[in-house]
């Protein structure tokens, strides 16, 4: 092996540091990677459980020998706002000296932690955070693996116009379509984009937007219901999500379809309004591990490999979709021989694996601002207290689509 | 018209979750002059106990407050005694403590939980009432309901008990009230105890409408301040209307103007009322000058 | 028992010192912290922590001139916190003005933004005045999201990675943590200036007792508006310092209650409210506590470093009532007076 700075100082520093770890640096050939992620705050739960997967995945590698001869390790580092993704990352690298990092449930923390990444020549391999304008900044050390916010604006706007159209006898000129969405960078993302998408498609829409920390949702689902939409679809996080559901069912609120990005799939909703209410909604979602087989190969190991560490099931589907990029980005640093990040971009730029590859459906086709355009959510549905997968077909795997118009 | 009549309706139970809220602010502030930032943190630990209660015991949401009210008064006394009597004279590093609080309480439930969002359910929770054109929620009206009785009953308990009366006058006059022989550290932990019990009530109320997290408290405490300062401090009527006012305010903003700018109106309408009339509605003029130094 | 009905309210620094005599203890100090920068050159964790600190303290500085000389205990300071990143922010994206050149233009903005929200909030006292400008607060996020405009709304704004002393833009950290205790030293200066002058002493006659200020023949309003303007303007200054060592920013972090607005005021107190150096304790005492408990329990326990920082901070309120600064100062007088 060839003795570079990096390493040298990783073996100086691993001899001054030897008390917690001695196995590891001894060897001197873990490849560490820092995981940013909120692990406090109101994302406490969802960063914690995408720091779990990339865990899982790292174990599954290691498992099969690692990677280039060398053990894989995550090193968490908590960040909850963007100052401190920088400081997440200069802990990462300057105390911990992990190699590479990963992350991030959000978009703000992942816009910072990434340059403070650059400056300090590491790459950061995004999985999760939604925000189109990440890639777009064109950063050299970037890539994400999974959908961004276009993704999920543009499946929902396929949900509206190819399933809900088609259940209601209608065509798009004729749907009336209503956009809630919540007042940050998320919720604004996605509505700008489905703004884009509906006015292309001649579709007419309402929009309403809300504060996540609002108190009382009513007047909100008041707005929406004197607009009468065919589908009512909205954007945001668990509480205002739930809030919203429990004001329009208080109010009698009940369009023919209904429509949810990014939450409403999990635990958290079924509890708060019940599978009667919930029968026939639909979601947004990123596939779940116990999503058709032949559509996401390899979920059902995920499954069972998180059920035997955990003794749980998966809190949310976005697990899964932090695990498969992890496990793109260990491929890559298998290809590119090592960590450095024009290496391992450049690898990761070389692959062409066709969508249905890997767990949650995925592809890697990577464009030139390294976002993988193989890489999309699945519209699923409320079905008897389940979340199924209902299209594309391919995920549905036959499941039909129930409740539409809602009854 | 119905319309319009739908938005107050809207607004009106919207000020009963508001003055809940308030209610025991009102006694925190009004009396012990303490700035709780943790008073949100109260209400979140009522929603919990509920949770808990529901879990482990079966309760429903509405039995909850057997258990929990009590145990949030144990909680207010123990953090008067122990956390804010001690900076008595200190008001600046009081509102830093129950900062600290806020950020401990808050994260404990964190730790806890891992910050699953829980749900309860009450067999009263699904239903929802037809009044002509109008639709409201039960758990909603009963939110109402218990803030209006909740202010006549402690309204009747501060003007008639004697520990009442003791009450309202180390409000007035701590230095009065002190040498009529009052025991004010004992009625101040007792306010404390009572502020923070109403709280908890108001979390075990609230708990069918929400679906919980431990940042939750953080979402009520400023429309609270904004309640209890535009009711007038101290007085209990004024967090009822204070908390009413509030509630239509917000929702008539809300629906007219845009949901967006909700807050901005609420806190808007606030700063004015407090810039026209500084001892707030219910208030007796002056009292809004003796605030962080009133022991000068 | 103690009788709590007459805090003692005597200036912290009880002797007092001329300017003359105060700058070379300033110059000393920003010396000290200019070496420790210099001391963890290349440990850019450690750096990062720094800059953060000497940011944090020089804002807290800026807040004390009116929350700690003045008495008036300003919750919204992140209103003017967040005018300068986005000022700043729109001149560098629009008119790729150096945010150097437009320091002096966003503290003007900010002082005169300041008088005017606070002419009417001053007309509160005490708590009133906190929660009103608490208020102040909500508003100007809820209408800095809604206007999208110049803020970028909820998704912010990003400064391009345009590398050069005259963008203030650096790669290296320490380059950001000289920065910042340039912006310390400013702030330290102007206090000390304000300190021992007149409006610091009307200041300190308006938070000791405002109605004998007021008989004395000090106008009251003007006094405090004074005060705000300065303070304001400095806060704005840390804003843009802020926004060109994040590079992006948008309206929920800027204008934050807790991570700005109480926690500036907090640090002051902790350090040792009205004094001219106990902001900077405070910062030197809580940044890198906050950063050292995030960096070893924030991994493991959800919201173990937050509980930590939470217990810290009720501790510290319940025996270091007058703040780092005033501890300090009665261990060096009982140990000049052993007798006493």
């Amino acid at each position: 092996m060839k003795l570079t700075r990096r390493t040298f100082g990783g073996v100086v520093a691993g001899a001054v540091a030897t008390t917690s770890a001695p196995s590891a640096y001894a060897q001197g050939t873990t490849i560490k990677i820092g995981a940013v992620n909120p692990y406090s705050g109101p994302m406490a739960q969802y960063g914690d459980e995408l720091s779990l997967c990339f865990e899982l995945a790292t174990e599954q590698a290691n498992a099969a020998g690692g990677v280039l001869g060398r053990k894989l390790e995550i090193v968490r580092a908590s960040a909850t706002n963007a100052q401190e993704g920088i400081a997440a990352v200069e802990q990462l690298v300057g105390r911990d000296k992990v190699d590479v990092l990963i992350g991030t449930y959000v978009s703000a923390i992942s816009n910072a932690a990434s340059e403070a990444a650059l400056n300090n020549g590491k790459l950061y391999w995004e999985t999760n955070a939604l925000a189109r304008d990440l890639t777009d900044r064109g950063l050299p050390n970037y890539a994400r693996s999974g959908p961004s916010s276009n993704e999920f604006a543009a499946r929902s706007v396929e949900g509206a116009v190819k399933i809900v159209a088609a259940k209601l006898n209608k065509t798009a000129k004729d749907l009336k379509v209503w956009i809630e969405h919540e007042d940050s960078a998320y919720g604004t993302s996605v509505f700008k984009e489905q703004d884009r998408l509906f006015k292309e498609a001649g579709v007419t829409y309402g929009v309403g937007t809300h504060s996540a920390r609002a108190i009382d949702l009513t007047d909100s689902i008041l707005r929406a219901k004197n607009a009468a939409p065919d589908v009512w679809m909205s954007t945001g996080y668990v509480g205002d999500t739930n809030l919203l559901l429990r004001a329009a069912r208080d109010q009698g609120f009940k369009p023919p379809a209904i429509i949810l990005l990014g939450v409403g799939d999990t635990k958290e909703t079924l509890d708060a309004l019940g599978k009667e209410y919930l029968e026939g909604m639909l979601l947004i979602s990123y596939a779940r591990p116990d999503v058709n087989e032949a559509y996401s190969p390899g979920a059902a190991a995920f499954l069972k490999l998180y059920r035997d560490k955990f003794k749980r099931e998966p809190i949310a589907p976005q697990g899964m979709n932090a695990f498969v990029g992890a496990k793109i980005l260990i491929e890559a640093i298998a290809k590119a021989g090592g960590t450095e990040y024009e290496k391992v971009i450049k690898a990761a730029a070389s692959f062409d694996k066709p969508l249905g590859t890997y767990e949650a459906g995925y592809g890697i086709k990577f464009n030139e601002k390294m976002q993988n355009t193989r890489a999309f959510p699945v519209i699923a549905q409320w079905q008897n207290g389940q979340v199924k997968a209902v299209f594309p077909d391919a995920a549905a795997g036959g499941v039909a689509i129930v409740n539409i118009p809602r009854a | 018209m119905t319309e319009f009549f739908n938005i107050i309706a809207v607004g009106l139970l919207l000020g009963g979750i508001y003055s809940l809220v308030a209610v025991g602010l009102n006694l925190i502030f009004g009396v012990v002059r303490i700035v709780n930032f943790a008073q949100g943190e109260f209400v979140m630990l009522g929603m919990y106990g509920t949770f808990a209660a529901q879990m482990a015991l079966g309760f429903d949401p509405y039995i909850a407050p057997v258990i929990v009210v009590p145990l949030l008064f144990a909680l207010g006394c123990a953090v008067y005694w122990l956390l804010l009597r001690p900076l008595q004279g200190e008001p600046m590093m009081q509102v830093f403590a129950t900062f600290g609080l806020l950020m401990a309480l808050e994260n404990v439930v964190l730790a806890v939980t891992r910050g699953v969002g829980y749900s309860v359910n009450s067999a009263l929770s699904q239903v929802s009432i037809k009044l002509g054109p109008l639709q409201i929620g039960l758990t909603r009206v009963i939110v109402l309901t218990a803030a209006t009785a909740v202010a006549i009953a402690l309204g009747w308990y501060l003007k008639t008990s004697l520990p009442g009366k003791a009450i309202r006058a180390i409000a007035q006059d701590r230095r009065a009230a002190r040498l009529m022989g009052i025991n004010v550290d004992r009625m101040y932990m007792i306010s404390f105890g009572i502020g923070t019990a109403l709280a908890g009530l108001a979390g075990c109320l609230l708990a069918p409408l929400y679906t919980m997290s431990p940042q939750i408290g953080a979402n009520f405490i400023m429309p609270a301040f904004a309640v209890v300062v535009l009711g007038g401090l101290g007085s209990v009527a004024g967090a009822y209307a204070g908390g009413i006012i509030v509630g239509l305010t917000e929702a008539l903003a809300g629906y007219y103007l845009d949901p967006a700018l909700k807050q901005a109106v609420l806190f808007m309408v606030f700063i004015i009322v407090l810039l026209v009339r500084p001892q707030g509605l219910f208030g007796i003029a002056g009292a809004e000058e003796v605030g962080l130094r009133e022991e000068h | 028992m103690k009788n709590t009905e007459t805090p003692t309210m005597l200036p912290p620094g009880a002797y007092i010192r001329t300017l003359r005599r105060e700058l070379p203890v300033t110059a000393a100090v920003v010396a000290a912290m200019a070496a420790l920068v210099i001391l963890f050159a290349g440990d850019s964790f450690s750096l990062n922590i720094l800059a953060t600190t000497f940011l944090f303290a020089g804002l807290a500085t800026a807040w004390n001139i009116i929350g700690g000389l003045g008495g008036q205990f300003s919750l919204g300071h992140s209103v003017f916190f967040a005018t300068g990143a986005i000022i700043s922010a729109n001149l560098f994206l629009v008119f790729q003005l150096s945010p150097w050149l437009s320091l002096p233009l966003v503290a003007a903005v900010a002082a005169l933004l300041s008088v005017a929200v606070s002419w009417p909030v001053f007309r509160l006292r005490g708590p009133f005045f906190s929660i009103a400008t608490m208020a102040l607060t909500e508003v100007a996020l809820a209408l800095a999201i809604y206007f999208d405009r110049f803020t970028g709304g909820a998704r912010g704004l990003s400064i391009p990675f345009r590398l050069g002393l005259e963008n203030m833009i650096f790669r290296d950290r320490f380059s950001y943590a000289l920065l910042m205790v340039g912006y310390l030293a400013l702030t330290l200066l102007v206090m000390a200036i304000v300190t021992r002058s007149r409006l610091g002493y009307s200041l300190q006659a308006v938070r000791d007792n405002e109605d004998a200020a007021m008989a004395s023949g000090i106008d009251v309003l003007r006094t405090k508006l004074a005060g705000m303007a300065i303070s304001a303007a400095l806060t704005a200054v840390g804003g843009t310092l802020f926004l060109m060592f994040v590079r992006v920013v948008d309206p929920p972090t800027l204008f934050s209650l807790f991570d700005v607005g109480v926690k500036v005021a907090m640090i002051a107190l902790v350090g040792g409210i009205g004094t001219i150096y106990g902001p900077l304790l405070g910062a030197l005492f809580l940044v890198p506590l906050e950063s050292y408990l995030r960096a070893q329990l924030g991994g493991s326990v959800p919201g173990g470093n937050l509980i930590a920082l939470g217990v810290v901070l009720m501790l510290t309120a319940l025996f270091l009532r007058r703040g780092i600064f005033g501890a300090v100062q009665s261990a060096w007088h009982r140990l000049r007076r052993p007798a006493l």
